[in-house]
């Protein structure tokens, strides 16, 4: 068995994945290549998959809880506890925004988050912090009377050894809902990303539905906060949507054993999940490119009706989109000749944006992904190639050409400086905050895809062109920018031409 | 179907010869014919040393802090018998946090599933018993260990550590974690040393598994870096570990003790203090003051 559901903690994503965090070592092909064979020439990484850049330092980011916060803290008839100090609540303001931002997009009622924080101070540092883990969840349910509570441990936590799995268990046998323990300590894990997979174990434990009673036509989409761009896409081919994880109810969650396939926008993020459903529960995971440009989504839609038995109406709505964005997609095609664009956003993600800035003429000659999971979890760890037909990487390169200046880099803005010096793109693609700033004082404009389903699919190749468009419109405004800010780095730094020496000298 | 595995762990506060009573469990029960695994849960990393000629292992804290990631196979070495020999390893002294040391290498077992996989039928682990913080008490939370057995001699600050061991029983036993099998009495050469440890039993309400004797055996196997099973297998003190290892393999039911509070403790310690002291004085008989 892969994925091990007995034991209340996450494997971490280095450990089942061999996940990195930063490398730099030429073309997007070579990290392919890299990925598929055993590291065993140069010794550093004692025979792991792939070698990782390893520098003196690494600017903030996110960690796992972060992560927990925004997954299971956003779903509607849950409450989400940080057993933390007060300081890891930070992120409820943004979450918040997002949260509701979101249930607007999906034109769900708009409310405010449900997360409530332990407040750990010194004293239960030294004396644990069991009673005010419990006290706190005996409060939540008195106020919102949910239908789950989620527990996010925290660093603190995870170093005195509090037994959050006992508290939980106890509070669980005493409220008579799930109360689940989300191993998501921050320093566990060197990529946040393993704070999607905590969630997404307590879920596949503690809430899905052991005993499904399988509805043929039900697809999980496990997605963000994006709009509904499946549910008319779907309903092409006969099928429903069940939105997982964030906005989704705690009954939508738990019937997430009953559906008939399960697909995302996102390989980062639904690798543990998709995974768990086809391992514990027989819900295919639908194994191909993802939906982005015409080669993704044509293969994507083929494989999902291969699976539901829908493949008439899925050939004759491939056709009809194909038809229906050709004329315009023509006409942005013309308008964006010539134009470089470079994407900076999560893993798989980022492969998909490549695919569909290619579909629109737009040269990408650099790009970078906050981290890269050589494999993903639908792949036996022993195995040394990945599993191909999920292999995003290797699709894009085939698919769509390489990357010639491919990176993985977590969200370092002093990294970013040099890696967009060496392309000079006119635009970049993000998702996460902190990286447009650095851009738009070079002069660059980015285009913030809050909406991550915004590029998906067929329209998306139209909705992408059209916002770059919009972008490339303010390149003026950008250009204005640089000529009246300083970055703030020495001059020793501005002229390094490679943003990964730090991680190559010898100190 | 898959066996069920015992799971048991042996608590002892430092020096008591925890380690050694261990190992040579291990190595009774092994001979015996059963599969075994001792995991040392202890910085200090030397639990398994008499199962491996007096070699230490590489620890599984010490191969993370090289590596991304391990493999549970990299960590798990071969000592007498076939005993499958694993140290948790952790922080030099005086830095870091052991604690979360011994979660850490606990987690990565579980999480690799090591246990089934090499069809064991014993794991024992081998903690540290000053319980001092959350990550010691690991091994007896929900779904490690069924049974702890203590090793404690007659010596108060011994005996100490066992009532702290026994308040950590009793906090998780409400929770599904492990119970007490009993305490197994250590360097027990004197009537009275048994009087004290029995004592303690009747009044935590739990039971003695053997009475183990100092014995200059134990010291001679261990010089060699061996068990007392392995260097002298006909010795007296051979007998008494696998007669131990027997009532362990036999044990079914463990208990949850009834520790005692602060002054209950130190109230008992002084009743004991004043019988010693009629001992050393004479108002107590030669006859029961046994080979005094």
């Amino acid at each position: 068995m892969k994925i091990n559901l007995d034991t209340p903690v996450v494997e971490n994503r280095e450990q089942r994945l061999g996940t990195i965090i930063a490398w730099d070592n030429g073309s997007a092909t070579n990290l392919v290549k890299e990925s598929s064979t055993i590291c065993s020439g140069c010794g550093a990484n004692d025979g792991e998959r792939l070698c990782e850049s390893k520098g003196p330092f690494t600017q903030g980011s996110v960690c796992s809880e972060m992560m927990v916060e925004c997954q299971a803290g956003n779903i509607r008839d849950a409450v989400l506890i940080q057993h933390s100090p007060i300081g890891c609540g930070a992120g409820q303001v943004i979450y918040n925004s997002i949260y509701r931002n979101g249930l607007a997009m999906r034109k769900l009622p708009v409310e405010n988050i449900r997360i409530t924080s332990t407040n750990l101070e010194e004293s239960d540092m030294v004396f644990g912090g069991i009673a005010k883990l419990e006290q706190t969840i005996r409060d939540a349910w008195n106020r919102h009377k949910p239908k789950a509570i989620f527990i996010g441990t925290s660093c603190a936590t995870g170093i005195i050894g509090d037994d959050v799995d006992s508290a939980a268990a106890k509070l669980e046998e005493e409220l008579k809902i799930p109360v689940i323990p989300l191993h998501c300590e921050g320093f566990k894990s060197k990529h946040w990303s393993t704070g999607f997979d905590a969630v997404q174990h307590g879920l596949l434990r503690q809430i899905v539905n052991k005993n499904p009673k399988k509805q043929k036509d039900l697809v999980n989409v496990i997605n963000l906060w994006g709009t509904d761009v499946f549910t008319p896409m779907l309903a092409e081919l006969g099928l429903r949507v069940n939105f997982v994880i964030d906005m989704a109810t705690v009954e939508e969650l738990a019937q997430m054993s009953e559906a008939a396939a399960t697909v995302s926008f996102c390989h980062t993020l639904s690798s543990y999940l998709a995974a768990g459903l086809e391992q514990e529960f027989g819900v295919p995971e639908i194994k191909s490119p993802q939906p982005y440009g015409f080669d993704g989504t044509d293969a994507w839609l083929r494989e999902l009706a291969r699976v539901t038995h829908t493949e008439e109406k899925a050939e004759i709505y491939i056709a009809k989109e194909h038809a229906r964005i050709a004329p315009r997609l023509a006409e942005l095609k013309e308008l964006l000749k010539g134009k470089k664009g470079y994407v900076a956003t999560g893993s798989s993600y980022a492969h998909g944006l490549i695919s569909v800035l290619r579909e629109l003429g737009v040269e990408v000659n650099g790009s970078l992904v906050f981290h890269h999971d050589p494999i993903y979890d639908s792949q036996d760890p022993l195995s040394d190639t990945p599993d191909a037909s999920k292999n995003s990487l290797d699709f894009m390169v085939k698919d769509s050409g390489d990357v010639p200046n491919f990176s993985v880099s977590n969200r370092q803005q002093y990294q970013f400086y040099g890696l967009l010096k060496r392309v000079n793109p006119d635009f970049i693609l993000v998702r996460h905050n902190g990286l447009a700033p650095l851009a738009s004082r070079l002069g660059i404009p980015a285009a913030p895809l809050g909406d991550e389903h915004h590029a998906l699919g067929y329209q998306g190749i139209l909705n992408l062109g059209e916002t770059i468009l919009d972008i490339l419109a303010h390149k003026k405004f950008h250009l204005d920018i640089a000529a009246h800010t300083k970055l703030p780095y020495k001059q020793w730094w501005l002229d390094q031409e490679d943003p990964f020496v730090l991680a190559k000298e010898i100190i | 179907m898959a066996k069920k595995i015992k799971q048991i762990a042996i608590y002892g506060k430092g020096g008591i010869g925890k380690s050694t009573t261990t190992s040579n469990i291990s190595a009774a029960l092994s001979k015996q014919g059963y599969k075994v695994l001792q995991f040392g849960c202890d910085p200090k990393s030397d639990s398994t040393n008499t199962l491996r000629g007096g070699d230490y292992i590489p620890t599984v804290l010490d191969t993370l802090r090289e590596k991304n990631s391990v493999k549970a196979h990299d960590v798990l070495f071969r000592g007498f018998n076939g005993i499958y020999c694993v140290e948790a390893g952790g922080p030099a002294p005086g830095v870091g946090c052991a604690g979360r040391g011994i979660i850490t290498a606990v987690q990565l077992f579980k999480q690799q599933r090591v246990f089934e996989e090499l069809d064991l039928d014993y794991v024992i682990y081998d903690v540290l018993g000053d319980v001092v913080c959350g990550g010691f008490a690991v091994p007896i939370r929900e779904g490690i260990a069924e049974h702890v057995f203590t090793v404690s001699s007659s010596d108060f600050m011994s005996v100490y550590a066992s009532n702290n061991l026994f308040k950590g029983i009793q906090k998780y036993s409400k929770s599904g974690g492990a119970l007490l099998g009993g305490i197994i009495a250590n360097s027990i050469n004197t009537p009275y040393a048994k009087d004290i440890v029995d004592d303690f039993a009747r009044v935590t309400n739990t039971k003695i598994m053997e009475y183990v004797p100092r014995s200059i055996t134990v010291t001679q196997s261990e010089l060699h870096g061996k068990t007392t099973i392995e260097n002298a297998p006909n010795s007296e003190q051979a007998k008494i570990y696998n007669r131990l290892a027997t009532k362990i393999n036999e044990h079914v039911e463990s208990k949850t003790p009834s520790p005692l509070g602060v002054q209950e403790l130190r109230d008992w310690a002084a009743k004991w203090a004043d019988t010693l002291l009629d001992l050393e004085t004479g108002v107590i008989g030669t006859k029961a003051a046994g080979n005094l």
